[in-house]
């Protein structure tokens, strides 16, 4: 394996770890590049947001059976989302009307966030890492 | 405490009571407050307590404007076209 190549597959994997880590956690990848504020107010936001659209719409909210365009965008907000696919895909969690709509919108906007979040955090990973590879050559 | 953190649970089972109502609209405040400051987290060179707030008031403000005139403009059209239309077109 040549030099170049090693340092390729280093970086594919510190960038799966961003990407793993700031989907795991939200705002976890801004954490691990070091940048803690922006990690801090980012976390603090999609978890709040999430939760409120939960509390408004309860767990049924997030249904993978019926509602899987939705549920693809609540995923994103961490793997955590799939223990609660689980617990309310049994059927006891019915929810309808506004407060179903709003609960989804709020749970699906938070996992879209975050998604932005995941590819924000890997542009500033690769940005740090062209600008570390322009200052050694 | 044990009680506390069932009940804290339990709110999460049961859906709030939210009718279609004007005051539904309201809903769009939080949310709009969220994705500002995502936004503008993600789009700030560092985040500075100040300027950050500034700016993030600023999108928030804008967004909720625009929605606004939006929502003016689709009031306008709907009334427009349920009681004067049909008057104009001869029903």
């Amino acid at each position: 394996m040549t030099a170049r190549n090693a340092k390729e597959k280093g970086s594919l994997i510190q960038w799966g770890i961003v990407g793993l880590l700031a989907w795991v956690v939200p705002g976890g990848g801004y954490w691990i590049l070091g940048d803690r504020r922006r990690a801090t107010v980012v976390g603090l936001t999609i978890v709040a947001t999430f939760v409120l659209g939960l509390y408004v719409g309860s767990i049924g909210v997030v249904d993978p059976v019926n509602a899987r365009y939705w549920y693809a965008a609540q995923i994103m907000t961490s793997p955590v989302v799939f223990w609660v696919g689980r617990c309310a895909s049994a059927g006891a969690y019915t929810v309808y009307g506004r407060p179903y709509e709003i609960g989804q919108i709020y749970t699906s906007i938070a996992g879209l966030l975050n998604l932005l979040c995941i590819i924000n955090a890997l542009y500033i990973a690769h940005v740090r890492e062209a600008h570390a590879q322009e200052d050694s050559a | 405490m044990i009680d506390g953190v069932v009940s804290v649970l339990a709110s999460f089972t049961k859906p709030e009571q939210i009718g279609t109502t004007p005051q539904s609209v309201l809903w769009m405040l939080p949310l709009t407050a969220a994705i500002a400051v995502v936004y503008k987290a993600t789009k700030v060179h560092r985040v500075v307590a100040k300027p950050f707030f500034k700016e993030t008031a600023l999108l928030f403000g804008s967004i909720v404007a625009f929605m606004a005139v939006a929502a003016l403009i689709l009031s306008a059209v709907a009334w427009f076209v349920n009681e004067k239309l049909p008057g104009l077109m001869g029903y």
